[in-house]
């Protein structure tokens, strides 16, 4: 079944025809050429496809497509404006919070839910906040300090 | 994924219609976070997914007077519509009032990403033996909010789990909403929960724990889940704890809780490490709930 949507991935309305089965995952990546959101476990288990949903961290492996009608949707292609990076990829970059790089966009829009509800987190509160998005290079201490510099800096 | 037909019915007529579709299998989708990896794995495949969750009052969380035809709650119950969110619940100033040991296993579930879209409804529905607010809604005596397409009825959360996955729905009915009775003022709550993997993975033992004064003294409710094949309750531990919950009583409460258990292995963990932490997550959950009392 054929479904025409309307929904904004960073600031920018699209409309694209999907099926009933299509995950947003699959619409971002095959339709829109969004693909900062990584196809990891499709399972719910490693965070690799997170995007924000109204704001919110969502596996994007675990909405349907047609759930995502008329909502917005924001990826890390949406973080920099104007050619700057947002402060928490300068802060990534900076911590070398990166090595192969595949769990980074999920990383990312976790950390970015959660500094856009609570702008100054403590350590345990982004550990909790990141505890659905599996790294398996750094050993997240770096991945914290990184967030940890953007919460610190007030943002 | 094998392909379905996506409905998102505006009303209870229009969704009833479909969930009775005959030569159909039609299932309801709420949070799909059980839905879509179980479609992924085709371990379900239906026909026809019917989106459940703009009906109206189902993404609802409001204080009611009484039951709606349930009559069993007297006073001010919770309102908690099916479709509201694990990440909704375990925030929410009107459930942490005085139904907190609901925020506490709602804010166990799964991570931020999954609590943010897994609802209430979809737990009970799945009604894995594992899932986390099932024994905080025993010990609540929530009672489940059904509609179907012969009308509304209200049965308490005991009668609702018959087994793994299997409730007491009627085909075509849907879980509106639960309502939670009124607690006195100084009643303690606490879910105590251990997984493979902290902030993701199924519970290996779940235990939620509650104290209600009464009577000069306290009424213990006592639940578990992952440790038989629904969430019970632990009636004999219940009677030690309102008796008194001395030292001893707990040690004897966490024995009692133990003895009503009947675990498997599986994946996640033998019986024999499960009937173990149903002892230590007892002890844990009730230390937790005496040492609010005594606060």
């Amino acid at each position: 079944m054929l479904h025409e949507i309307t929904f904004n991935v960073n600031g920018e309305p699209y409309t694209v025809a999907v099926k009933s089965q299509h995950t947003l995952l699959d619409v971002l990546r095959e339709k829109l050429g969004i693909t900062s959101p990584k196809r990891g476990c499709e399972n719910g288990e490693c965070g690799a496809c997170t995007v924000l949903l109204d704001g919110k961290p969502v596996n994007s492996c675990m909405v349907l497509a047609v759930e995502a009608a008329g909502h917005e949707i924001e990826t890390v292609e949406g973080l920099a404006r104007d050619g700057e990076l947002h402060p928490l990829q300068k802060a990534f970059i900076e911590h070398n919070a990166v090595q192969c790089g595949f769990c980074t966009p999920g990383v990312l829009m976790s950390a970015k839910g959660l500094l856009d509800e609570n702008p100054h987190p403590n350590v345990d509160e982004i550990k909790h906040a990141l505890a659905g998005n599996l790294c398996r290079c750094t050993g997240y201490v770096r991945i914290v300090d990184a967030v940890l510099d953007v919460a610190g800096n007030g943002q | 994924m094998r392909p379905f037909d996506y409905y998102q019915p505006e009303s209870f007529d229009e969704a009833f219609k479909l969930l009775t579709m005959p030569d159909k299998v039609v299932m309801p989708l709420a949070g799909s976070t059980d839905l879509i990896p179980m479609v992924r794995d085709e371990r379900w495949s239906p026909d026809i997914v019917v989106d459940i969750k703009e009906l109206p009052g189902l993404r609802d969380i409001k204080p009611v007077a009484g039951g709606p035809g349930c009559g069993v709650c007297e006073g001010e119950c919770l309102y908690v519509g099916a479709a509201v969110r694990m990440s909704e619940i375990a925030r929410s100033p009107l459930v942490n009032r005085h139904w907190g040991v609901l925020a506490q296993a709602a804010g166990a579930v799964g991570h931020e990403q999954v609590r943010n879209r897994a609802t209430l409804g979809g737990n009970m529905g799945t009604a894995s033996p594992a899932g986390d607010t099932l024994s905080a809604l025993l010990v609540l005596e929530a009672e489940v909010l059904i509609q179907g397409a012969g009308g509304e009825r209200c049965i308490p959360v005991t009668k609702f789990f018959l087994g793994p996955r299997k409730t007491a729905l009627r085909p075509g009915e849907i879980i509106v909403a639960v309502l939670l009775p009124p607690l006195p003022e100084g009643s303690a709550g606490s879910y105590e929960r251990l997984s493979r993997r902290r902030g993701a993975d199924l519970a290996l033992v779940g235990v939620s724990a509650l104290a209600v004064p009464y009577a000069g003294g306290y009424q213990w409710r006592l639940a578990l889940c992952a440790v038989a094949p629904t969430p019970i309750r632990v009636p004999e531990a219940e009677a030690v704890l309102s008796a008194g919950h001395d030292a001893v009583s707990l040690e004897q409460a966490a024995q009692l809780a133990l003895a009503a258990s009947h675990p498997i292995d599986d994946v996640r963990a033998t019986a024999a490490y499960r009937r173990e932490m149903v002892v230590r997550l007892t002890r844990r959950a009730l230390q937790h709930v005496v040492e609010q009392l005594e606060h």
